[in-house]
């Protein structure tokens, strides 16, 4: 039985959804049940699957935002695998990368792609440079032993397996969601920053 | 992470980027021959108007466009229903009958046919284009609106190999970073030397700018990927006239002040634009066409206004868009719309021109080049000059 590429971009849609979700329901008590965990999982699902005027959960986030970012869903994996497990498995300069990159990527892509100039990066993520600079921040960043490399090397996977709607290398890396929280992220990392050194 | 790991996944994301190499289509993309090799129709004036949807009862119809079938049938489509961005709206197709007139009109694509392709709720339908294969094959390019307006509005494609009569499903293009907003067709294809196809799209979301989509078939996958002609909020809706195999004008509809029809430049293959420079022609934020004469003059399609859609006129430049006169008026009712017009050439050499019609007709004007001789002769010139883009 072979899956149509569609189905393939409806389940992987849905994961970002389900995991933010899984985490919202699973709360911030350190000590989770096992019950807790698997019923969290599962009820997180049986919400999206809930039909509003006769479409899923599922498909009105998908409407909205049809291709999460790989970034943005390992992202959340890793959080999800921190909090079933109970190991911290990105240190902080791991996050703080992830969060450097989703804010380079977003304010190189956004403002241009949505027509600020009459160049558009977006176009660069249909060529093969885009694919090689990844390369090369998942080297940099793995050969600093940071974890977030691995986060990056995500993205050349999903892209190679067509996981997304999208054929744009770009929406493997970022999506307005990723984006928005990097942006924030960053502005609180350089206001803490400049309170210590005030 | 120890040491022989983190070699395993630098070598891995070097080998997955090597992997997803692909030279592009579109590169060195050149205007296709039966663009350029034009054939200027019977000796003898033709002029014909008709109406392409009589007895279409609808409150609103709009966006006509027209494409060539085999056997030298004209096919349109357009959007009708209670108003834009209505749900009830749904895309008409409708063809040339052997004996003159058209088909009855017939839904091609509804707002709960392309949820059911694309698998997610949809709040309606829009502009519609269609591209004839040189197989023989339709492809419809529509616009779906997720929500709000044409803002929240993305591109879809799908597949017809039996003249339009039954489609494959829709399947979705992404085409922006920002969750896929607003990409529109609007006007004419042009087909590219070596298949595929140089669509003019635009953006209106948080600017109005014009681009394009570049398509192509490669072992029955479809192959896109898109350019863009001009940023920010000026220009948009652009309609684009090849003069060579490497050379192309593209007409833009004006969002400025200036109400006037933008006119930007090409020498590589529409791969980069000169900035769009105002001619005189008057627009009134309205939709305009363009098509290129076998003698090398360029006929456009425009509302000779720069406040209102109530006249629908045709100017011809000798100069490749450098200056212009005003050939003739095609429609003229004060308090009416006639809008959106659409030139297309068919293989026989006609000129069909179709329009929105009053808002709620979609019209078809033909008429060959020896009409636009004879009418260029008969009536007084206003000449005017337009700066070099």
């Amino acid at each position: 039985m072979t899956m149509s590429a569609e189905t393939l971009h409806q389940l992987y849609a849905a994961m970002a959804p389900w995991l933010a979700v899984s985490l919202l329901l699973l709360g911030r008590n350190p000590f989770l049940s096992r019950v807790r965990m698997v019923g969290s999982l599962t009820l997180s699902f049986f919400l999206l699957c809930f039909p509003v005027e006769e479409w899923s959960m599922f498909s009105w986030i998908r409407m909205v935002e049809p291709n999460p970012s790989f970034t943005l869903t390992g992202l959340l994996g890793v959080l999800l695998y921190e909090r079933l497990s109970g190991k911290k498995i990105f240190r902080p300069e791991d996050w703080n990368a992830a969060w450097l990159v989703g804010t380079l990527a977003a304010l190189i892509l956004y403002p241009m792609g949505l027509g600020l100039t009459h160049i558009d990066p977006y176009a660069w993520g249909w060529n093969s440079i885009l694919p090689l600079a990844i390369a090369a921040a998942a080297t940099s960043l793995l050969l600093k032993a940071n974890r977030f490399g691995i986060i990056l090397i995500l993205s050349l996977v999903g892209s190679l397996l067509h996981l997304q709607e999208s054929t744009n290398f770009w929406d493997t890396l970022i999506d307005p969601i990723y984006g928005a929280v990097s942006l924030v992220a960053v502005m609180i990392l350089v206001v803490a920053r400049l309170r210590r050194r005030a | 992470m120890t040491s022989l790991l983190r070699w395993v996944l630098i070598v891995m994301a070097w080998l997955f980027a090597a992997l997803l190499y692909r030279p592009s289509q579109f590169s060195r993309a050149r205007f296709g021959a039966d663009e350029l090799a034009i054939n200027a129709g019977a000796a003898s004036p033709v002029f014909k108007k008709t109406a392409v949807n009589a007895g279409q009862a609808l409150p609103m119809v709009h966006v006509a466009s027209l494409a060539t079938l085999p056997a030298g049938i004209e096919a349109v489509v357009w959007y009708g229903g209670s108003k834009e961005c209505a749900p009830d709206v749904k895309i008409y197709f409708s063809e040339s009958e052997h004996g003159g007139g058209w088909s009855s009109p017939r839904v091609i694509m509804s707002r709960e046919l392309a949820e059911h392709d694309l698998q997610r709720p949809l709040q309606g339908l829009g502009n519609a284009v269609l591209l004839s294969g040189s197989d023989g094959s339709l492809r419809l390019l529509f616009t779906t609106i997720a929500m709000g307006r044409w803002s929240g509005s993305q591109l879809n494609t799908c597949l017809s190999k039996d003249g339009g009569i039954t489609w494959s499903p829709a399947r979705r293009l992404t085409l922006s970073p920002f969750f896929n907003l607003s990409d529109l067709v609007r006007n004419r294809a042009i087909s590219l030397a070596g298949g595929g196809w140089c669509v003019p799209i635009y953006q209106e979301f948080l600017g109005k700018f014009p681009e394009l989509l570049w398509l192509k078939e490669s072992k029955g996958q479809l192959e896109y990927c898109k350019s863009r002609i001009a940023g920010g909020c000026s220009t948009f809706q652009p309609s684009l006239v090849p003069l060579d195999d490497a050379r192309a004008l593209a007409f833009l509809r004006d969002y400025t002040d200036n109400r006037k029809v933008f006119l930007s430049r090409s020498d590589d293959g529409g791969c980069s634009w000169s900035k769009p420079v105002a001619s005189q022609l008057p627009n009134p934020d309205a939709g305009i066409s363009g098509l290129k004469l076998s003698d090398g003059k360029l006929l456009l399609s425009y509302n000779d206004s720069s406040e209102c859609r109530d006249n629908l006129a045709l100017a011809l430049s000798r100069d490749e868009g450098k200056t212009w006169e005003k050939l003739t008026m095609l429609e003229q009712e004060s308090g009416s719309s006639f809008s959106y017009p659409f030139l297309i050439r068919t293989e026989d050499g006609l000129i069909n021109l179709a329009y929105t019609y009053k808002g709620t007709g979609i019209a078809l004007t033909e008429f060959n080049e020896a009409w636009v001789a004879d009418t260029l002769s008969s009536l007084s010139r206003s000449k005017v000059m337009v700066p070099q883009p």
